[in-house]
């Protein structure tokens, strides 16, 4: 168990990121550790012998004819480069000595390596050598557990290569995330409209405006602000919207799922037109289902989505009274047209991947092989064919996830939908800062998260990263 | 058993025999495509609110339907001949040149089917003049219908004298290579014809800009055994129907809305008549009046031009800057690889149209804006792509070559890198036109597009979409406007990708 620890301590502290990590989160142990390195290392000034054991083994060298031959050596090496090259740099009698001290030196310090005395008495003192010696002794390890536990908790992620992983990309989210906020308020602060004469109207008094900045902060400089919104990520708490003066996180928190919710369904729809439909085009390519299909995909692909919306409107809506027009929480009917319109998208690109990456693995050997052992060709396309096809099909659908809840909004406006699409439309012509803020950040953060799962799902489709993440 | 493998069999050679022959191909094309839009009419035709047909609509569909017969007709002839005799006989090519005719219906298909079916050994230069005249005749086509207006503009005679000109010298110049273009032996004499095409381009029509840059490069590599590249790649891109009509359809929209200069008069699509309010659709305006008595026809080819030049805007700046971006951070590894793509990371997380929203909203509608706000959120998928590929070739033997012959830096990434590495870019690119082209409309439909009085697709649609219940037509021709640009482009896109591959080669 221990050696374990100390054989992860010893690769944690080759990562320099990782190595401010660990000092930060273990200081106290490190605190320790750094006494006794300093005094170890001053003990070890007053007992230093190594010169000594240089003169021994150079006199050594001397008495065994080694340094006589090594001067040979570096010498005719010279005098064939010289020939070789026919030039000359220098005096060649000062370049022979010069080389041949570098040559021995190098020899000294290798004969000094594996010198015994050396070797017993005298291993180089390092900060991470101190402290492991010192985690040897129980009691440390225990006052160690108690004052730097999340230390231990970051050497126990490290063990796990999934863990490692997952927090690697979880920290790397954090700093896009601040990213994210400098980038979407330095554009908006910006901006040229007047959030207070937006709000109040033409009329108001130049009283009313100061007034108006001054209580939502907008009277300070930028720097001030900058921070005041990177305070809001931290603490979760982004303040009040200038229209309506509302908690912005509330607000959002109430329209995340609807936005959700016509995501999912319309995933769902995609997913169960798309993916048989791909199958069969690529059982058959070059077949009339096949050109159909992929005629009707290409035209999913090409068609807006706010046309279709209305066209679906005027169709089922206006002339066949069949569904309504506009989205109701408790009417799962009005959840049909959005899906739709959402889905033929997303449907038409997770198609023409599925065929494509199904053409490609259907001409593999190792399908051939399957058929020749008498597998029945159902069993050969599912199993066979569509695992090993799987992986684009699945960063499709993850890209396309993260692109339909940022790009829902359009089609949140055609349905009336009150997702947060709308709501950041609605709210940027105000510029109202801190709803468009929260908006795009909370949109980036479940976007970043679908990215992580679906390169976690890559681990469990595909054998070959999985082996290559156990080594990671 | 063995009865049967042999038909089959036998199938098989037919089908291989048959597929040799293009006139065959086209053939069969046009029938399929002629029958698909009678059907489309036909649908068309049908009013769902009064459960009737529309008399006019369903004349015009079975025109569509005759068509198909004798296409179809034709196309057996074809089939037959080539099973019988191996070839085409003259005399059924001849048929070719009445089916020419079939052009006056606006069936450019067969126009196309009939072309191939008249010349016996079709090179790439007659397949792009082919596709020159009957661009500047549809476009010609196309602006003819201003006659049924009220008034036209000062320049139309001129716009109109011009377009003629130019198809009847495409048409001369096909007559031409007929006569002195053999494979690869062009005559030397076609060397002005081909700085002439060159400069005809100048009306928007590609496949003459296309048709003179290749009869000048043959001219110049007149004794060479390798076939020029690209003329390759143009050659396998012509062999795939779709990809062809899909050029072909953007070509006709680039041309018409650069000639619109000439033939299109401005005011009707812009200013103001309160006698021809929310007009149906009729031949003095085919796709009848807005809410301010607008042409909306008019307004869709002014359109044209601002969706083409926000589409290909939004597509050029982010591969300059992205690919810059990109190869740097490709080529030189290490840290500032980290720190370039880390940043760009943070433009990736964001969505390109909250991005964009954001941007619009906050500097303002205006086209420019439109662009910067629409490009700045593509720049890193094309740093990615740029970086990815810069990666395999800067560790490529040719590159360590030209390290080793001491070639600096700049030198071998803008001559040797960025040329291998173009092809997936120009997909990537052709592909991502369309895409923009639908989120530039989407802004205007939201409102954060171009200037509310611009006549840009999106916007038409907004002003329709108002009167859907009263008058749908408003808010469908525009859409239709532009899923079929979008389309057109991403036909190309996938018809460049599979030319491009180089697994076909």
């Amino acid at each position: 168990m221990k050696k374990k620890m100390t054989n992860i301590l010893d690769r944690i502290f080759k990562k320099p990121l990782y190595r401010v990590f660990l000092f930060l989160l273990g200081l106290p142990t490190f605190l320790v550790s750094f006494i006794v390195y300093c005094a170890r290392k001053s003990s070890y000034a007053k007992t230093d012998k190594t010169s000594e054991i240089r003169a021994r083994i150079l006199a050594e060298l001397e008495k065994s004819g080694e340094k006589q031959a090594l001067y040979n050596e570096t010498r005719m090496f010279l005098e064939n480069k010289r020939a070789f090259f026919k030039k000359e740099s220098g005096d060649f009698e000062k370049n022979v000595q010069r080389e041949f001290e570098k040559e021995l030196n190098k020899l000294v310090e290798r004969r000094l390596q594996e010198d015994e005395e050396y070797k017993k008495n005298y291993r180089p003192i390092t900060l991470l050598g101190v402290m492991k010696d010192l985690l040897q002794n129980n009691a440390f390890l225990v006052f160690s557990i108690i004052t730097s536990l999340p230390m231990y908790l970051l050497l126990l992620i490290y063990s796990n290569p999934y863990a490692k992983y997952i927090f690697e990309r979880l920290v790397m989210m954090i700093f896009v995330l601040f990213g994210v906020v400098f980038l979407v308020f330095t554009i908006l602060y910006m901006s040229p409209m007047d959030p207070a004469v937006n709000i109040l109207g033409q009329t108001a008094t130049q009283e009313q405006i100061v007034e108006f900045n001054r209580v939502y902060g907008l009277d300070q400089p930028y720097i001030v602000r900058l921070f005041e919104a990177f305070k809001g990520l931290v603490t979760l708490d982004m303040g009040r919207s200038y229209a309506g003066n509302e908690v912005v996180m509330e607000a959002i928190s109430r329209k995340f799922p609807v936005t959700l919710q016509v995501t999912f369904a319309s995933l769902a729809v995609a997913l169960i037109l798309a993916i048989p439909s791909g199958i069969i085009s690529a059982v058959k390519p070059y077949s009339t289902f096949d050109y159909v299909f992929m005629l009707i995909a290409l035209l999913g692909l090409s068609i807006p989505n706010f046309w279709l919306g209305l066209v679906l409107i005027l169709n089922f809506s206006i002339n066949l009274h069949w569904l309504p027009a506009t989205y109701s929480a408790t009417d799962w009917t009005t959840l049909i047209m959005p899906a739709i319109v959402l889905g033929t998208a997303l449907s038409a690109s997770v198609a023409r991947m599925t065929r494509s990456s199904m053409l490609e693995v259907i001409n593999q050997d190792y399908i051939t092989t399957a058929k020749a052992k008498g597998l029945s060709s159902k069993r050969v396309i599912l199993k066979h064919a569509l695992g090993n096809a799987m992986i684009p099909i699945v960063t499709v659908v993850g890209l396309q996830f993260g692109g339909m809840l940022g790009g829902s909004a359009v089609t949140e406006k055609v349905f009336n939908i009150n997702g947060i699409g709308s709501y950041i439309v609605d709210k940027q012509f105000i510029p109202d800062i801190p709803v468009v803020l929260t908006g795009v950040v909370y949109v980036s953060v479940v976007i970043s998260l679908a990215n992580l799962v679906v390169d976690i799902l890559y681990a469990f489709l595909d054998p070959r990263i999985k082996s290559k993440m156990k080594n990671y | 058993m063995n009865n049967n493998s042999n038909a089959s069999y036998l199938k098989r050679e037919r089908k291989r025999k048959l597929s040799r022959f293009t006139e065959y191909k086209s053939a069969t094309f046009a029938t399929g495509i002629t029958f698909a839009i009678f059907l489309v009419i036909l649908f068309g035709a049908f009013d769902f609110a009064t459960q009737s047909f529309n008399m006019g609509t369903v004349s015009a569909s079975l025109i569509y339907l005759v068509s198909t017969v004798i296409q179809a007709l034709l196309t057996f002839k074809i089939k037959s001949d080539i099973l019988k005799k191996g070839e085409v006989s003259s005399a059924t090519r001849k048929l070719g040149f009445i089916m020419l005719l079939f052009v006056l219906t606006a069936n450019i298909f067969i126009a196309i089917a009939a072309f191939n079916l008249i010349k016996k050994d079709k090179g790439i230069e007659y397949n792009l003049a082919i596709y020159s005249v009957l661009t500047s005749f549809t476009v010609m086509m196309i602006s003819l219908l201003n006659l049924f207006k009220e008034y036209v503009a000062n320049t139309f005679m001129l716009g109109m004298g011009v377009l003629a000109g130019l198809t009847i010298f495409y048409a001369v110049v096909m007559l031409l290579i007929h006569k002195f273009v053999h494979g690869k032996n062009v005559d030397k004499h076609m060397k002005p014809i081909g700085y002439l095409l060159i400069v005809s381009a100048i009306s928007g029509n590609v496949f003459a800009l296309l048709l003179g840059l290749v009869i000048i490069t043959k001219i110049k590599h007149a004794g060479d055994e390798i076939s020029v590249e690209w003329i390759e790649v143009l050659r396998r891109l012509f062999r795939n129907n779709m990809a062809i009509i899909g050029m072909f359809v953007v070509t006709v929209l680039l041309s018409i809305s650069l000639c619109s200069y000439l033939t299109f008069d401005y005011s009707i699509a812009t200013d103001n008549n309160y006698s021809a309010l929310l007009l149906e659709p009729s031949l003095e305006y085919p796709f009848g009046t807005d809410d301010y008595g607008r042409c909306v026809f008019t307004r869709i080819v002014f359109g044209a031009r601002i969706s083409l030049a926000v589409g290909i805007a939004t597509t050029v700046v982010p591969i300059i800057i992205g690919g810059v971006l990109g190869a740097i951070s490709g080529f030189y590894g290490g840290k500032s690889d980290n720190i370039i793509m880390r940043l760009l990371d943070v433009l990736y997380a964001v969505p390109g149209i909250l991005l964009a929203i954001a941007i619009v909203a906050a500097f303002g509608t205006s086209t420019f804006n439109l662009i910067m706000a629409l490009s700045i959120g593509s720049i890193p998928t094309y740093a990615r792509t740029v970086r990815a590929s810069v990666l395999g070739l800067a560790n490529s033997e040719f590159v360590e070559a030209a390290k080793a012959c001491g070639a600096k830096d700049h030198i071998i990434i803008f001559k040797h890198i960025i040329p291998n590495s173009l092809a997936p870019i120009i997909v990537r690119a052709t592909l991502s036109i369309g895409g923009a082209v639908l989120s530039t409309s989407s802004l205007s439909y939201l409102g954060l597009g171009v200037e509310p009085h611009v006549p840009e697709w999106g916007n038409i649609l907004k002003a329709g979409s108002t009167y859907l219940e009263t008058n749908p037509y408003l808010a469908i021709y525009p859409g239709l406007a532009i899923i079929l640009l979008v389309l057109a482009f991403n036909y190309m896109g996938d018809g460049l990708r599979d030319a491009l591959d180089p697994k076909l080669k």
